[in-house]
């Protein structure tokens, strides 16, 4: 029994303490290897995934590392089994490896003729292989190169990709750092991704994720397609692109359902990519037609599943996801890995918070005790209706006026699910409302109004939940939301993070009705929250009135 | 005769002999044989022959079918001569077992041996009864010579298409007396010719020496920290299993044991795989906490409770010891040729388990911190103890052992650990207490409604844990999960919202997280809600006069009660504030249900049986050095009054002629006038089967109908029915 401060539990999850002197170097430690799960105030939970183990092992630790790692900080004895795991789980990366041939084309080389044999008897991999070359050999058809890695790792046998990549067509980019200086772990993402040649980088909401795309591409210097969630989000990326780099407006392409421009660095929506016509995906040739160099996926976490299958074909191209987390609730963690690539930078947001990049953020709770008569149409309502009625009731209007009220220097933002909610509580805090049916050019003319201080409060609906920047927010009040997913919960919050000139705690308010399933929805939110270590408070209603807030 | 002279060959053992004889064939005195010629018959009967070649390693044994393979007598020089010089130091140990014996004209074997060894001792033919001449061998031709080859090294019969019309190499064999015909279609190698060809020896590859095992030694540091993870880890699973059977306790099949979708639905609640939960499962059921109880439902046992307030050391050692000397072996639970197989069912014993665990776990203890590389661990055990009759299931149960051993901690990365080490010497010490992590008495809360143990929690604190939260994560330390499903759940048991905060404002080393004040504080607001109905609480009591007492109580007064029934009372108060104030003015309340079910502490569902752990099949237990003596005290008192009874019998016969005969009121006189005296008499007295025998006995005292005397025949008191009593005559 040491005193570290690491407990590493039988289900595989670590446990460390932050108060422990040893904390940070032993953060620093499991990182590469361990996933972080929970990060409360007091002990952080990682999880030892093969994804994870995998991910290590590409960025070239060996499972001797992990293991020492975890018996150097760890307070009591290792359970034997998770060391035997550890090290069995690491030694099946890496003995398969995708490779180029100059005779064959693509080539399947193993260091165990063993596992080769295995893998070829198996069903779904038997057809995408060609003849055997020599005992530790054997060819795949080149258009199977991501078919064939998403099969391996299906059956546990990650194979390793050295086929490298085509350079793709020639294009001048450079970042151009006028009043603005890439930050240092942006430079180390990038340069982690391009050295490791596809990949994942994983960096908080509000870290600066776009720069690193830019500077990705810098480093490419080839023509570029990125794909993002939206046309706001394509937008966005756009204005970054011509702030911060070499290119000019008509270097820059939208592809999605209003235009269909197709230049050097082209950006695309995932909407129009999974658009289907006469039952076949109408815009899929873009990925073919021109000769791309590098593909930004943004977002990675909420790629839609047909996206994989097109990735899946291009697998000599160079592939940069950016996400905040790698948890998919999809459980599709393996298709990220195989197809786009392993991790290949990320860094906690506390990091990031400590380095000043991140406001820091306080979450409150508002309860608020519904009228009896409120209680009594909650109580009769069809269950499938239960929740839009504790959601959208009169007292939490009050309680949303006051707080605006109270925030009237700040720049707020209130963000719901319910159309006529936020109607009502546009007109009476009189201030503008952006919402699905809210034309691009006015969404564009409120937000830029809002981010230059000439609207101080703005509501909005689920729109906003997708890779929008707004700067200059500093509190954002949820009235109604869907069910507490943890998405949603993540990417309202990071509406919020983004860096406040005064440095200045960033406020996120959920305003909760009280013993309905709008508090157990809390409840999730809570948690999330919580485990992502912002402090959280619960507040009454009266509280707010009273000003004690 | 040959079985007189092996008789007599242990009648004439001296104490020390027979004492080392029992030692090591314990079987020969379960029971105790009253005398040393039904020893004699019981040590030559074949299933005590084969026990005892059980026990025998390789190289014995090897010695052993040499000698079988000789002719009575043989001496030591002709067993040294077709097997190995290290040979000498084997027979004495065969002797020692009574596997083989001195006559007066050499070396003898038992007769029911050969039996035992089989007619092809090593693979070798008959004896021939022609003297063949084995200068002629060498002129054999070729094809007799392929032959030859074929049979030398067994079995020594061949088939021949007919044996009066045989190829020419057969027949040349056959003319000179190398082949012998056994029938129509078969011929034989004779032995002396077998063992002629095979150089003089019998085995074709002697192994006086036992093979090394290899492996790597292991920093002993790494070892017992890996063995005391396992303990702690092993104790866990086993309260878990029994909290987990506890609550829904599963139904046994109709065969008996746990059915396999029980034993997954353990597997996933430990987080381990079936053949783990099913180690588990034997193991709290060879411990005896838990029990299939008479309505079929497998429950835990009282003797959990007992066993949950042992330290760990003891808890440990009761476990591991039963395991040890336990027949059952859990490693055959779902194998994919025995899926009937059931863990706690009745198909799990095997007779050589214990033995061969007994001996793996000795072989671990030649090398402490050594981890052996398994195949050379097998050839060991299989040169220990040749398994002639399952070698099959031998390597599975040395690998299932070894397997077991990691998870119990007696080893650690497999090698064997300190505390394995001291426990396989039945040291009373293992050190475990002191080496386990010390039990915490606090927890940390965390704001996303989890509280973390960060050690083995003290037994009163996690009880309440328990109860008020779910464990998430096991292991070095515990995870707990606060829900409004577990709080209520901690309301059910009888504990209030309050006491629920104070509880972890106590307990925990962090602040109480305001949200989770708030989730004890509407869970709790609710709880009582639905206790007492819409908004308040009631009292109601059978006697409405303590309600009037209630009522008019002085010490109650802040209590706002209002009567609604001659037994109720509504209060506007909370339930449990009532009782706290109840209970502070000295009533006793219970809280109760809507139903009127009586809310108490968390129920624990137990078995009605006693526990009954397994009995052990098939293995007869070492005996201690005082058993050994009782044992030969027995048999030479037995010896002794044998001679004795047939003298006394003589004398009886020769004085008394015929029976005794008096009538019952006589026999009644005499009988009390001889106790008076206590002189010895003779009685006839008659058996079972009616007839009538002479005793001499000294009478001691008469009482309800029987007459209780020391027989001279036996030597012991005895119980005579006075009925059967056909006369007495003094002596």
């Amino acid at each position: 029994m040491t005193d570290g401060p690491l407990i590493v539990q039988s289900d595989k999850t670590l446990l460390l303490e932050i108060d422990h002197p040893l904390s940070t170097e032993c953060r620093r430690a499991i990182a590469p290897f361990a996933e972080l799960e929970r990060s409360p105030e007091h002990i952080h939970t990682y999880r030892l995934t093969s994804l994870g183990l995998w991910n290590a092992r590409a960025a070239g630790h060996d499972a001797e590392q992990v293991i020492d790692t975890l018996l150097k900080y760890s307070r009591y004895a290792v359970p034997h089994s998770i060391l035997v795991d550890i090290a069995e789980t690491m030694s099946r990366y890496g003995r398969l490896r995708l490779e180029a041939d100059p005779i064959h084309g693509l080539v399947l080389i193993t260091t165990d003729t063993a596992v080769l044999e295995e893998v070829i008897r198996a069903k779904k991999i038997a057809p995408l292989l060609g003849p055997r070359i020599d005992p530790e050999t054997i060819a795949v058809h080149p258009s199977q190169r991501g078919q064939i890695k998403q099969s391996l790792l299906r059956l546990g046998w990650p194979a390793e990709d050295f086929a490298g990549y085509v350079d793709g067509q020639h294009h001048e980019i450079a970042l151009v750092e006028d009043g603005w200086k890439i930050r240092p772990y942006q430079e180390l993402a990038a340069e982690g991704f391009w050295h490791g040649g596809s990949g994942v980088v994983v960096l908080p909401c509000g870290a600066g994720k776009t720069i690193v795309g830019a500077a990705a591409m810098a480093h490419a210097k080839a023509t570029t397609l990125i794909l993002v969630t939206n046309t706001i989000a394509a937008r966005q990326w756009r204005e970054e692109l011509l702030h911060r780099t070499t290119l000019k407006e008509d270097e820059i392409g939208e592809y999605s359902g209003a235009k269909k421009e197709i230049r050097p660095v082209t950006i695309a929506t995932y909407q129009v990519m999974t658009k289907k016509k006469n039952g076949a995906y109408a815009h899929l040739d873009l990925f073919d037609t021109h000769d791309w160099g590098l593909i930004i996926y943004d977002e990675v976490h909420l790629l839609p599943a047909p996206i994989f299958r097109f990735t899946a074909d291009i697998q000599s191209r160079r592939r940069l996801g950016l996400t905040a987390t790698l948890v998919r609730e999809d459980g599709l963690e393996g298709e990220v890995f195989s197809l786009i690539g392993p991790k290949r930078y990320d860094v906690p947001w506390k990091e990031i918070e400590a380095q000043g990049y991140i406001a820091p953020a306080e979450c409150i709770e508002v309860r608020v005790t519904l009228t009896e008569n409120e209680r009594l149409a909650y109580a009769t309502a069809e269950p499938e209706n239960r929740y839009r009625h504790c959601a959208t009731t009169m007292t939490k209007r009050k309680v949303v006026e006051e707080l605006a009220k109270h925030h009237a220097d700040d720049q707020v933002l209130v963000i719901g699910q319910y159309i006529d909610q936020l109607d009502e509580l546009s007109e009476i805090l009189k201030v503008p409302i952006i919402k699905g049916d809210t034309p691009i050019k006015e969404r564009e003319r409120l937000f830029n109004l809002f981010r230059r201080g000439e609207i101080k409060c703005l509501v909005v609906s689920k729109v906003a939940n997708f890779s929008i920047d707004l700067p200059d927010a500093t509190v954002a009040i949820q009235v109604s939301g869907a069910f507490g997913s943890r998405q949603e919960e993540a990417q309202r919050l990071g509406r919020i993070l983004r860096p406040k000139a005064d440095g200045r705690t960033a406020r996120f308010y959920s305003v909760v009705s009280r013993d309905t399933i709008d508090q157990d929805f809390a409840q999730n939110r809570q948690r999330f929250l919580a485990e992502q270590g912002y402090s959280y408070r619960i507040i009454d209603a009266d509280d707010v009135f009273q000003g004690k807030i | 005769m040959e079985t007189r002279s092996f008789t007599d060959y242990l009648r004439g053992l001296d104490d020390a002999a027979l004492l080392s004889l029992f030692a090591l064939r314990p079987d020969l005195i379960s029971p105790v044989p009253p005398e040393l010629s039904s020893l004699g018959i019981r040590a030559n009967s074949a299933p005590s022959l084969a026990r005892a070649v059980d026990s025998l390693n390789e190289w014995q044994f090897q010695v052993l079918e040499a000698c079988a393979a000789l002719s009575e007598p043989m001496s030591e020089k002709e067993i040294i001569s077709v097997t190995d010089t290290s040979a000498k130091f084997v027979i004495p140990h065969l002797m020692n077992l009574a596997l083989a014996y001195k006559s007066k004209d050499g070396i003898r074997l038992p007769n029911s041996l050969r039996e035992v060894l089989g007619n092809e001792p090593a693979g070798l033919g008959p004896v021939s009864m022609a003297k063949p001449s084995m200068k002629k061998l060498d002129e054999a031709p070729e094809s007799s010579k392929k032959v030859l080859e074929r049979l030398t090294w067994g079995p020594p019969r061949g088939s021949v298409g007919d044996i009066r019309n045989p190829g020419p190499g057969i027949a040349w064999l056959l003319k000179e007396n190398f082949l012998v015909p056994l029938d129509q279609r078969t011929v034989a190698l004779p032995r002396e010719i077998a063992i002629h060809l095979r150089g003089g020896k019998v085995q074709k590859n002697p192994q006086p020496n036992p093979p090394v095992v290899t492996g790597e030694k292991i920093d002993q540091k790494i070892v017992d920290r890996a063995a005391i993870a396992n303990i702690t880890t092993v104790l866990q699973w086993c309260e878990e299993i029994l909290n987990f059977w506890s609550e829904e306790p599963p139904n046994a099949l109709r065969a008996g044991g746990l059915g396999v979708r029980d034993l997954k639905a353990a597997a996933e609640h430990l987080g381990v795989d079936e053949n783990c939960a099913a180690f588990i499962s034997e193991l709290v059921y060879l411990g005896g906490l838990v029990v299939i109880d008479a309505d079929d439902r497998i429950l835990p046992t009282h003797a959990f409770d007992l066993w949950l307030t042992l330290s760990p050391q003891v808890r440990w050692r009761t476990l591991t010891s039963a395991w040890l000397v336990t027949s059952r072996v859990s490693g055959l639970v779902g194998r994919a040729d025995s899926k009937h197989v059931a863990a706690l069912g009745p198909e799990l014993d095997r007779v050589n388990a214990a033995t061969t665990r007994k001996l793996t776990l000795e072989i671990l203890g030649l090398n402490p911190y050594f981890s052996p590389e398994i195949d050379s661990f097998l050839a060991l055990i299989k040169w220990r103890a040749p398994a002639r009759r399952n070698p099959g299931l031998q390597s599975e149960l040395v690998r299932w052992t070894l397997r077991e051993a990691e998870w119990l901690g007696i080893t650690g990365q497999r090698a064997l650990s300190k505390y394995g080490a001291a426990f396989v010497q039945v040291r009373e010490d293992l050190n475990i207490g002191a080496d386990l992590p010390k039990p915490v008495d606090h927890i940390l809360i965390q704001s996303d409604n989890t509280a973390i143990a960060p050690g083995p929690l003290e037994i009163e604190v996690a009880r309440n844990l328990d109860s008020i939260a779910d464990i998430e994560s096991r292991g070095g330390a515990t995870v707990y999960r606060f829900s409004e499903t577990s709080i209520r759940r901690g309301l059910d048991h009888g504990k209030t919202g309050e006491e629920i905060k104070e509880f972890l404002r106590r307990t925990s080393k962090t602040p109480m997280p305001q949200p989770l004040e708030y989730l004890i504080t509407d869970v709790s607001k609710r709880h009582g809600r639905l206790r007492v109905g819409n908004t308040s609480a009631y009292i109601r009591c059978e006697d409405p006069t303590l309600i009037t007492q209630i009522l008019s109580d002085k010490k109650v007064d802040d209590l706002p009660l209002r009567r609604i029934a001659p037994e109720v009372l509504v209060c506007e108060l909370e339930a449990n504030e009532v009782i706290t104030v109840l209970r502070a003015a000295g009533y006793m309340p219970a809280a109760e249900s809507g139903s009127g079910v009586l809310l108490t502490a968390r129920r624990l569902n137990r078995a009605k049986s006693r526990p009954h752990p397994p009995r052990i099949v098939g293995e007869i237990e070492v005996p201690t050095d005082e058993t050994l003596a009782a044992a030969l005290r027995a048999l030479r008192a037995g010896e002794r009054s044998s001679h004795k009874q047939s003298s006394l019998r003589e004398i009886a016969a020769n004085a008394l002629g015929s029976l005794p005969r008096t009538t019952a009121n006589e026999t009644m006189d005499i009988l009390n006038k001889f106790i008076k005296e206590q002189r010895t008499l003779s009685i006839g007295y008659a058996d079972n089967n009616g007839s009538a025998t002479h005793r001499i006995i000294d009478p001691l005292s008469i009482s309800a109908g029987s007459l209780i005397a020391r027989d001279h025949g036996t030597g012991e008191v005895q119980t005579f029915r006075i009925p059967r009593i056909t006369g007495v005559a003094p002596l």
